[in-house]
């Protein structure tokens, strides 16, 4: 197995510089040998155990007296029974009471120092109940008691090291829950680690590796200003550690990719248009020579406003050259629709239910040669599902130009094949659009989805471009972007293309 | 689109020829048709083009297929203003009373010669639909009914009758019911009969011996207008409010029906007032003027100069007898079309038939400058300074319902744009600003990891009554922060470093009331002394109606007022 002993951490590799192979290792030692603390001590255990470099090999139990706020004052004021015979042996004889106030005690501590002097024989009561001393020399095990909180006050007091009469007299000022006692016993185990095989080959690679522990952390500026990392190295890290996360801020990836087609537009020399989202009839469909009486344009097609239902103008001469050519023609050379053209109907306003509004409103002040698109957002009255969103994009453009063509219009949609769609082949099939004669879609071979109608086109008619000003010919052409936009972003429901869920839009990444 | 389904056996019959798929793929293009599916002997078609009605049927298709190999079926059949062909007696008479349906005209031919089998009967159902719901708009436009000719006697009567007063069986139930009655219980009543129900008289059709046919646009009678497989005698009619409409259908129908293998049988109808084409007409009757196309137009259209031959016999692939001399194409119109309207149609019949394949794709050659539109630019410049403060970019639809837009805004929502024919309470207004938008996020993201951070650049619109439309759409930007604390001072800190680079000096103005934020933490920024802004604390009955767990902080801003503001 391979060491990696950038893995290792300070503590870590310290302890395995430090321990030999078939020694015990415990956290006492690891504490007094490195001055680990206990915390630190158990961390390198558990990380060293984890990777089976150590392995458990013995767990006793010791018993702990540890000197409590009590022990500490009779550490230093002596215990009770001393305190009373150093009194009785200046002061003289003294009730027990006497002795209790002189000394700040209780009753019930002078009676059982009183009693502890008494059977060992060193005082005792006279006829007038006053305690007396008897003896010179002080009871033994008081005086071992004092020694042994002396030694409890620096540590706590192993019972393994005590002697037998040690083990006699701590019983005796020692309880459990401690408080009223001078210690508290307690045990604890105590758990003995030893390098396993494993470890002794980490050991080596950690000596052979030449990394002490002692590495710097980090660069810190007072280690720049001392100027101390010069003399030593910093800890490697390992490369694969786990990250945490980080939240961007990000374009939304959909919105990256309509941008992306807009510049692509743009490069190809295309000028941005934009309108309202409010529509009429007459620029909805009118101006595009729909009749009134088309199928695309009644209420179960698109949205009507409820208020306000119509527009207050349309601009002459649109309106009148627009009406003229749907009723006889006008000048177009068209023999018109051949119905009476409703005003009411053309002033009633909805919501843009095609991108094709806006090229039809571009043509009343474009330039010639001039190219102009726009990807807009369009309603339509649908059932909202997979394949229909409520409101969607539409990439439309025109071109107008003295000399464009049915041949222009292809090479255009060969250019857009290759630009957009990145599709080598691209098919040319014969159309029907209203407002265009010829009309002729697309199909592109795209590198991923395979066939695909990459949108429509055609020559506006002359039915449309005359009433609006225009005398060359105007290609027009629209671009379903969405499906490679879903392509690109993972999807396959139109409908997370415009989704609110913050926690998808962060993941989606797109191309 | 309108879509057929056909048997194969069926169309291969019209076609005179089996075709595999991949064939069929490929051919038809020339009459704009798709193959959408092929199962269990059955095709499904897609007819693109929805001012070619003939296209609709499986003959009709194949027709145009046909006259590609070279092999267009010629109809004698049709009279003409000036050559009228012999209706052995068979007569229609459209009474006066006929005006006072709204719907004054009715004509009809006959067929003899073929038994209908189950195929035809289907293909004619199916047409008879497909021309009545698309072309005839749900039989406002034309009604068709189609009866058994046996049954009928001479002359014909279309006539005004009085809804309580006149009483047949219809098709399909078994009692007599009046007209009226009819519009009321029978399914088709229910359906069509809003297209009559408010006229003095209602259409009616009865023989010479006084038997029922039809109450055209809505039910045939059960006697006569029942046809079965095996009928070899029919009679067609078709009514509607205009006269042309009603000469197409019987044009395409009598097509349809020759190339099934009926021989058609003209039927003369007499008007009681002269029309567009006189007062008597023989039906089918041939009512389209040729078109000139000028040879120069061919040319600059489709970018080829074709010889005056080419484009006759392009023409002739797609069933259209042309002549020529030097500067013009003399264009018959084949009987069963009527979209003709200008010269360019002509042009595209040419480009099919030369083969769209053999135009070569040109690259445009006059220059031109592309440019963004100035909002697209700013609205970039925008977005990029609040993804650089962590700013996650939404998009979000513009329609929602009324309880998004305004109930849980608190807001009284009278400048909001209604529709006023949703589809569903939850598309039934359009977005007058987007802090309801990223509300909607907060409200169904509760589980993504804070602080959110989110933003959008996108349009508004509200009413204005200023606007030629008395609405407006703007360019907005829309940011919210939720977090677990979050205040006004952290939204005035990203507003200020917004302005900054953006490059915008503003004021900030108090807001007297706006229910959306809590009083005393929101502020109007102002440029130029010009409110172009709104930011503050969402107010916490606006988080409680969205369900919203957390502070929130908001911004709103007219980014069109704001780039043409100094």
């Amino acid at each position: 197995m391979d060491i990696d002993v950038k893995n290792l951490h300070p503590l870590e590799v310290r302890l395995l510089r430090h321990v030999k192979v078939g020694e015990p290792i415990t956290a006492e030692r690891i504490v007094s040998e490195l001055g680990y603390n206990v915390g630190q001590c158990n961390q390198a255990f558990s990380w060293l155990c984890a990777k089976n470099y150590l392995v458990e090999k013995s767990r006793t139990t010791h018993t702990l007296y540890e000197i409590t706020d009590l022990g500490k004052k009779d550490e230093q004021d002596g215990l009770p029974a001393q305190r009373i015979y150093n009194y009785l042996k200046e002061q003289g004889a003294h009730t027990l009471p006497e002795i209790a106030e002189a000394l700040g005690l209780e009753k019930s501590e002078v009676g059982s120092a009183f009693g502890q002097l008494s059977k060992g024989k060193i005082a005792r009561m006279d006829e007038l109940h006053r305690a007396f001393v008897e003896k010179q020399e002080m009871l033994r095990e008081v005086l071992i008691a004092g020694k042994l909180l002396s030694r409890a006050l620096k540590a706590p007091l192993d019972d393994a090291t005590l002697s037998d009469e040690e083990k006699r007299v701590i019983t005796t000022i020692s309880k459990k829950r401690g408080s009223d006692s001078p210690l508290k016993v307690s045990e604890k185990e105590e758990v003995a680690y030893e390098l396993t095989d494993l470890g002794g080959q980490a050991k080596e690679a950690v000596i052979k590796s030449g990394i002490s522990g002692e590495e710097f952390n980090a660069v810190t500026p007072e280690l720049l200003e001392s100027g101390k990392w010069k003399n030593g190295s910093f800890r490697p890290y390992s490369l694969n550690a786990p990250i945490s996360k980080i939240i961007p801020g990000r374009l939304n990836p959909y919105g990256a990719y309509i941008q992306w087609v807009k510049d692509k537009l743009v490069s190809l020399g295309f000028e941005e248009f934009d309108g309202p989202l409010v529509e009429d009839n007459f620029w909805n469909g009118d101006a595009l020579f729909m009749p009134q009486f088309h199928a695309a344009r009644d209420i179960h097609d698109v949205y009507y406003l409820k208020d306000p239902v119509h527009a207050k103008t349309i601009e002459e001469p649109w309106f009148s050259q627009v009406r003229e050519t749907h009723e006889n023609g006008w000048k177009t050379g068209s023999r018109g629709w051949g119905y009476e053209f409703s005003e009411e109907f053309t002033k009633r306003q909805l919501l843009r239910s095609q991108g094709t509004v806006l090229s039809a409103h571009t043509l009343t002040h474009a330039k010639v040669p001039g190219k102009y698109f726009g990807v807009v957002r369009c309603f339509r009255f649908d059932e909202v599902n997979a394949t229909h969103g409520a409101d969607f994009y539409q990439t439309e453009g025109i071109m107008l130009g003295k000399d464009v063509n049915l041949k222009t219009l292809l090479g255009l949609l060969k250019m857009f094949a290759t630009e957009i769609a990145g599709a080598e082949e691209v098919k040319y099939v014969p159309s029907y659009f209203p407002f265009t004669e010829p009309s002729i879609e697309v199909h592109v071979k795209h590198p991923v989805l395979g066939w695909i109608e990459l949108g429509g086109s055609g020559i506006f008619r002359p039915e449309v471009t005359r009433p609006l000003g225009i005398d060359v010919p105007v290609l027009a052409w629209g671009m379903g972007i969405d499906r490679m936009a879903l392509m690109h972003l993972g999807l396959n429901d139109i409908r997370e293309l415009f989704t609110p869920n913050i926690d998808s839009v962060r993941t989606r990444r797109g191309n | 689109m309108p879509k057929i389904e056909v048997s194969e056996k069926s169309f291969f019959h019209f076609l005179g020829r089996k075709l595999s798929d991949a064939e069929m793929m490929d051919i038809f293009p020339v009459a704009k048709a798709e193959l959408d599916g092929h199962e269990d002997g059955v095709l499904k078609i897609e007819l693109n083009d929805t001012n070619r009605p003939d296209l609709w049927s499986a003959a009709g298709c194949a027709r145009q297929l046909k006259s590609y190999w070279g092999e267009g079926a010629m109809y004698d059949f049709f009279s003409t203003e000036d050559e009228v062909v012999d209706n052995e007696g068979r007569e229609m008479v459209v009474e006066s009373s006929a005006a006072e349906t709204g719907r004054p005209f009715s004509i009809g031919f006959a067929a003899k010669g073929h038994a209908v089998t189950e195929e035809d009967l289907v293909s004619l159902i199916q047409s008879q639909e497909k021309l009545c719901e698309g072309y005839g708009r749900k039989r406002k436009a034309v009604a068709v009914g189609i009866y058994r000719q046996n049954l009928i006697h001479f002359p014909v009567h279309y006539q005004g009758a009085d809804p309580d007063g006149t009483s047949f069986v219809p098709l399909g139930l078994d009692e007599k019911l009046t007209l009226r009655q009819i519009l009321e219980k029978h399914p088709k009543g229910k359906e069509y009969g809003a297209i009559v129900a408010d006229k003095p008289k209602f259409p009616y059709l009865v023989d010479d011996n006084g038997d029922t046919l039809s109450f055209p646009p809505v039910i045939n009678s059960a006697a006569s207008g029942a046809v079965q497989v095996g009928d070899d005698e029919l009679f067609v009619e078709m009514s509607g409010p205009a006269l042309k409409p009603v000469l197409l259908v019987a044009a395409i129908l009598a097509c349809d029906m020759a190339d099934m293998g009926f021989t058609i049988q003209p039927v003369k109808v007499r008007f009681p007032e002269p029309t567009e084409f006189g007062s008597e007409i023989t039906v089918p009757f041939y009512f389209q003027k040729p078109v000139t196309c000028p040879l120069g137009l061919v040319e600059k259209t489709l970018g080829e100069k074709l010889s005056a031959d080419d484009c006759i016999a392009s023409l002739k692939r797609m069933g259209i007898y042309a002549i020529a001399d030097e500067e013009n194409l003399y264009v018959t119109v084949p009987e069963y079309r009527n979209d003709f309207l200008h010269p360019v149609d002509v042009v595209e019949d040419v480009m099919i038939g030369h083969g769209l394949g053999n135009f070569v794709p040109e690259a445009p050659h006059d220059f031109t400058i592309g440019r963004l539109s100035p909002a697209e630019e700013f609205g970039r410049k925008a977005k990029l300074v609040l993804v650089g403060m962590g700013f996650q970019e939404m998009m979000y639809n513009y329609l929602g319902s009324r309880r998004e837009y305004t109930d849980n805004m608190h807001v009284d929502g009278k400048d909001c744009v209604f529709i006023a024919n949703p589809m569903s309470e939850n598309y039934e207004v359009v977005r007058p600003s987007i802090i309801p938008s990223l509300m909607e996020s907060e409200s169904v993201s509760g589980h993504a990891a804070i602080p959110h951070k989110i933003f959008e650049v996108g349009k508004v619109c509200y009413k204005d009554p200023s606007e030629n439309s008395g609405t407006t759409t703007r360019n907005h930007l829309g940011f919210s922060v939720t977090d677990n604390a979050v205040g006004y001072n952290e939204v005035s800190s990203i507003v200020y470093t917004l302005m900054f680079f953006l490059k915008k000096e503003y004021t900030l103005g108090e807001v007297a009331e706006d229910p959306r934020f809590i009083p005393g933490r929101c502020a109007y920024i102002l440029v130029g002394g010009k409110a172009v802004g709104i930011f503050g604390e969402i107010h916490p009955q606006v988080l409680e109606s969205w369900g919203v767990g957390y502070p929130t902080v908001a911004c709103e801003i007219d980014l069109d007022l704001l780039r043409q503001a100094n």
